[in-house]
């Protein structure tokens, strides 16, 4: 009977665990936890830095203008969190409605890193359709989150525009 | 004691399987190189995102794909699928040889018969535009004969698709093509028009299967000059295969009757249709001589007969005006082009 009742609170307790190790992981409708953390300084915490832009790589401001010379419709373009991404500096909105995010990055392996993670993101969120594309070192990720664009016709437009710019 | 961990143990053991497979799921994606259909439950049609991509769901038929560094690469007949766009006009089996896109070592298309792509072969490659189509004329790569058995399985995936598919007259093979001249393809109804199988040294013609060339199309083997028969013009839509709600299956077929698949006018009577020469024997599958001359009996026979020595090649068909290949925008159109005409 003791141990019965031993084993029973062995499993209730590794439920437990289970449950809170999986409930970290996942983050249902609340932004992921910044999957690149910024290199400590060896005092301590490193000072938060402001996202600026990166020199010799084309900057967001001019890729939202050149969509705009395309014939497409960007809107709402905001500043975001570049460090979820390891990135230096990054905005999103929508380009004909569909979700864009434009960021620049410090260096091709920074980048590289970037589009993993985005893309990962993506997998967990369930995104019909993303398309990655890079220029330089700056990268767009456009994610159809609710099959707006069923045969990627515009997702194309937009990724032959920025090829272009 | 033991019981105790045991238990403990299996338990663990279930929770993490369960948590790890809902993770897995959770964070699927499949990663695409090119354009590709859309499976049925995706909405169908064509998806023409012609870069890498991810979508969150798989290939509803991998025979169509090659996965090329992790990614699915479609390298099938586009037409089949709804797609409109640029496409090209190809004959036999080739080397893949879309610009935009490279593969690393060589792939090949397995296609047998006349077939679209979306790309145009680039003038350094060696393709020869004949009779309609382009022809590859190049010697295959060894692994083109290692990777067939496993990748020709594409034109089982193509069977019970009715679609138009592209005019080609095989009377003006190039004689650098090695690959397999077939009359006509499992599945073809319609515009598939072929003509006479030129035969000349390592060029394999393959049986037309008895059932399919009952259907309206114009063969004519040897004669001069050739007549069109019969052409019908209807367009065929390929529908997915029901899986009893699953929607994770192909593109489908009502019935196994093979009238199902017609869509047009009522199916010509057995024997109107064919035009030719009878088909090779079925045990035999293929013949690698001159075709036989018609039987005058079948009434089938609309020209004069080929004189005794065979290789009768008939009167040169009319090339092509384009001499870059055939881009169709508008298949009405352009479907007069390349065939045989009288």
């Amino acid at each position: 009977m003791r141990k019965r009742s031993l084993a029973l609170s062995l499993t209730a307790a590794l439920f437990a665990m289970t449950a809170v190790a999986s409930g970290c992981g996942k983050s249902k409708g609340t932004p992921t936890p910044a999957p690149v953390a910024p290199a400590a300084s060896p005092g301590g915490a490193a000072p938060p830095v402001a996202p600026a832009h990166v020199e010799g790589t084309p900057h967001t401001n001019k890729i939202i203008h050149g969509l705009k010379s395309a014939g497409l419709r960007p809107e709402g373009f905001t500043s975001a969190d570049p460090s979820r991404y390891g990135a230096s500096f990054c905005e999103n909105g929508r380009v004909n409605d569909i979700e864009t995010m434009v960021c620049e990055f410090a260096d091709g392996n920074s980048l590289a890193r970037g589009k993993q993670l985005v893309t990962d993101e993506w997998g967990r969120a369930g995104v019909a359709t993303g398309v990655t594309a890079q220029k330089g070192e700056t990268l767009m990720a456009i994610a159809d989150r609710e099959h707006r664009d069923p045969n990627g016709k515009t997702i194309n437009q937009i990724v032959s525009a920025f090829k272009k710019l | 004691m033991r019981k105790v961990i045991a238990i403990a143990t299996a338990a663990l053991a279930g929770i993490l399987v369960v948590l790890g497979g809902a993770e897995a799921a959770h964070a699927k994606v499949a990663h695409y190189r090119s354009q590709h259909p859309l499976p049925r439950k995706i909405g169908h049609g064509f998806c023409y995102i012609d870069v890498p991509h991810v979508h969150n769901f798989e290939p509803s038929d991998r025979r169509l794909y090659r996965e090329i560094d992790g990614q699915y690469y479609f390298v099938g007949d586009p037409t089949a699928f709804a797609y409109q766009g640029p496409q090209y006009s190809f004959y036999g089996a080739h080397p893949v040889v879309e610009a935009s896109v490279q593969v690393g070592g060589p792939v090949y298309c397995y296609l047998g018969g006349p077939h679209y792509h979306w790309y145009q072969p680039p003038p350094e490659a060696r393709f020869e535009f004949r009779g309609g189509a382009y022809w590859y004329v190049g010697a295959y790569d060894p692994v083109y004969y290692q990777e067939r058995p496993r990748y020709a399985v594409v034109n089982e995936a193509y069977r019970p698709l009715v679609y138009t598919r592209p005019i080609v007259d095989i009377t003006v093979a190039p004689p650098g093509f090695q690959g397999e001249i077939v009359a006509v393809g499992p599945g073809w109804r319609g515009r598939a028009a072929v003509g006479a199988p030129v035969v000349s040294a390592g060029v394999q013609i393959v049986a037309p299967p008895p059932p399919s060339v009952q259907i309206g199309v114009g063969v004519n083997l040897g004669g001069p000059p050739p007549v069109r028969v019969v052409e019908r013009r209807e367009v065929y839509e390929a529908r997915e295969r029901h899986d009893r709600g699953n929607h994770n299956g192909w593109y489908k077929k009502h019935g196994d009757r093979d009238d199902d698949r017609w869509r047009g006018k009522p199916m010509p009577q057995s024997g109107s249709g064919w035009r030719g020469a009878p088909p090779p024997s079925q045990a035999s599958g293929a013949w690698r001589g001159n075709a036989p001359p018609p039987s005058q009996a079948s009434g089938g026979w609309r020209g004069n007969a080929p004189p005794p020595a065979g290789g009768w090649r008939g009167n040169p068909a009319p090339q092509p005006s384009q001499s870059g290949g055939e881009k169709r925008g508008n298949r009405d159109k352009d479907h007069d082009r390349g065939g045989w005409r009288r």
